[in-house]
């Protein structure tokens, strides 16, 4: 990073941060503090509820993820327009209706306290250690530009969110997430536009997705059925459909979001527009990774993305076992690319034979290259002591080698910007559940508006505070965007459960829920552990059992007339 | 006339018109992909 990245770098945080203080002076009781007056219009729901879920991973693991794995990941998002229609018609309606601060204190009007607090603690629980992940991300990027080590940065990001969001309340966050998903969609064009200029001059756009697309690398549509698959159509549209309507209907980092709307109808059209927008912009994430890929077809990539390791084991004994590594590497990927730009050669004359076979060669050049890659990981994994994944590192070692002076600083602000949109929502979220769902309910029912304000901010800290100790083991985790999504998994359809079972079935009681709840929560660790099946099949199996269970506990221990349904 | 619901936007005529756009947005969509993964692999 050169000076010029440095400016545009610290301007832009300066104007988001400076610009949600100024939108938070308002803010002195709890209603505007947490969900700004209910007052805000569709497009700030729709943006804000976008700047919450694309996290700092998504820009970062997902184009890392296209170059390894393909695009496929695209299809994890398919259930999100169908779960926003069903959020639009169910969960709205009813949250608005009620007038609530907090999914959770829908359950108590439907069930009763203990199920409330329940759901209160399994939402705390994977909020704050999926949370944890995210400011991880954007310590890494600092860690590895800067040269400083994971606990320093991991500090620096978690502080400096936690300042923002201590100071700013929720009417602060939806302003600044405008900001932020326009400086966000502008850096990435930017960065696949660059991606694309500098391939070299023979090769178009068309010829990169060719390029791509022969190495397995478009493969963003996979209709076979099977479980053991984590992303094809079916685990997208089913798993995904359950995954995405427990994180929009049940996080209260996501309902904090809609219930600020001014009307049912402006919550409504924001999930819409977010319906219709998030698979596109998804899938042009990918696109830059699968471009990014290209690129690398006609540029030598690093064996291994991460400088830290490597800078590590050229130190070490094992240096010379790296040496030979890159060597190999080196001469594999000269190979690869006189034959890519033969591919390319027979694209453009239509020689089919030709083209069947060069995929062939590519296809196996490239699963070697996999492999040395691997072995790469692990001798880097044996020399540290810790285990060397790069697939976070793909983009932002590209950005860094070969963009120009200023956009680095623009693209690392998007990450950074991206982080601060989904922790700020997140911190917000955690501090609102423990306020309003445990303090205020249970502890201290008759203080002022005043006092709770004050107790959410103090919250606010001290779950930061629990989210940057997560985030300095985040390392263990391999690519982040799927821990994430893998401990959402775990949660999300058991909370799901919950809240079906008070929507749909008026004869389920409290007691059968929670009990109902225990058991499928009990029953999803065991099968992640067991590895009886992908993670995204885990929202199903969760949201499906706490009914089940709930269902066969009430029949067989029902709760007497008048107690189940109460409250409706 | 009947009054349009608050946040309804002008080109549809009801939440349900707005859900089945929804929809198809996303059966187009699962077409496209499939259309581009066939094109490039």
């Amino acid at each position: 990073m050169n000076w010029l990245d440095w400016i545009v770098l610290f301007l832009t945080l300066i104007l988001i941060v400076g610009y949600g203080i100024y939108q938070s002076r308002k803010d002195r009781t709890i209603s505007s503090y947490l969900l700004a007056d209910r007052s805000l219009p569709w497009y700030h729901i729709t943006l804000s509820v976008m700047a919450t879920q694309a996290s700092a991973v998504t820009f970062l693991s997902a184009p890392g993820q296209a170059y390894t794995d393909g695009m496929r990941f695209v299809q994890f998002y398919f259930g999100l327009p169908l779960a926003m229609v069903v959020l639009c018609v169910t969960f709205i309606p009813k949250f608005h209706t009620f007038n609530l601060v907090t999914a959770y204190e829908f359950l108590e009007k439907r069930f009763d306290l203990r199920t409330r607090g329940f759901t209160s603690f399994l939402f705390l629980l994977q909020r704050g250690l999926s949370t944890g992940l995210s400011i991880y991300a954007p310590a890494l990027i600092l860690s590895s530009i800067l040269g400083w080590d994971i606990l320093y940065t991991n500090l620096l990001s978690g502080f400096g969110v936690l300042i923002y969001t201590v100071t700013g309340g929720a009417r602060a966050l939806s302003y600044t997430h405008l900001l932020q998903m326009g400086i966000v969609t502008l850096g990435m064009f930017l960065a696949g536009y660059m991606v694309v200029k500098m391939l070299p001059p023979e090769i178009s756009f068309g010829d990169a997705l060719h390029v791509a697309g022969k190495m397995g690398k478009t493969n963003a549509i996979d209709f076979t059925f099977d479980l053991s698959n984590r992303y094809n159509v079916w685990s997208g549209i089913i798993g995904g459909f359950f995954l995405q309507l427990s994180y929009f209907g049940t996080d209260q980092s996501q309902v904090g979001r809609y219930l600020t709307g001014s009307s049912i109808g402006q919550s409504r059209l924001g999930l819409a527009m977010n319906g219709l927008l998030k698979i596109p912009m998804q899938f042009l994430i990918l696109l830059v990774g699968a471009l990014v890929f290209a690129f690398y077809q006609f540029e030598t990539p690093p064996l291994h993305f991460d400088k830290v390791p490597v800078g590590k084991i050229q130190e070490s004994a094992l240096a010379g076992e790296y040496e030979a590594l890159e060597q190999k590497h080196l001469a594999l990927q000269e190979q690869k690319r006189a034959d890519v730009l033969r591919l390319n050669a027979a694209l453009d004359n239509q020689q089919q034979s030709e083209i069947d076979a060069l995929r062939s060669t590519l296809s196996q050049s490239e699963k070697e290259l996999q492999q040395l890659r691997k072995e790469a990981s692990d001798l880097l994994t044996r020399a540290t002591g810790t285990t060397a994944n790069d697939v976070n590192y793909i983009f932002l070692r590209f950005i860094t080698d070969y963009l120009p002076a200023g956009l680095v600083g623009l693209l690392i602000a998007v990450i950074l910007l991206a982080c601060m949109g989904s922790v700020a929502s997140a911190y917000q979220s955690l501090a609102s559940t423990t306020i309003v769902d445990f303090y205020k309910r249970i502890f201290a029912k008759d203080k002022s508006e005043v006092h709770y304000v004050k107790a959410s901010r103090w919250a606010t800290i001290l779950w930061g505070l629990f989210c940057m100790v997560v985030a300095q083991y985040a390392s263990k985790f391999g690519s982040m965007i799927e821990a994430v999504n893998v401990l959402g998994s775990l949660f999300y359809g058991v909370i799901l459960g919950i809240f079906l079972a008070a929507f749909y079935f008026r004869r389920i009681g409290a007691r059968a829920v929670f009990w109902g709840a225990v058991l499928g929560e009990i029953f999803v660790v065991i099968s992640y552990v067991k590895e009886l099946t992908a993670f995204l099949w885990l929202n199903l199996i969760g949201c499906v059992l706490v009914i089940l269970f709930a269902w066969i506990i009430e029949k067989i221990w029902p709760e007497r007339t008048g107690q189940a349904g109460a409250g409706e | 006339m009947k009054e349009r619901e608050d946040g309804l936007p002008p080109f549809v005529n009801s939440w349900r018109q707005l859900y089945a756009l929804i929809i198809a947005s996303l059966i187009l969509l699962i077409g496209l992909f499939y259309w581009f993964t066939v094109t490039f692999q």
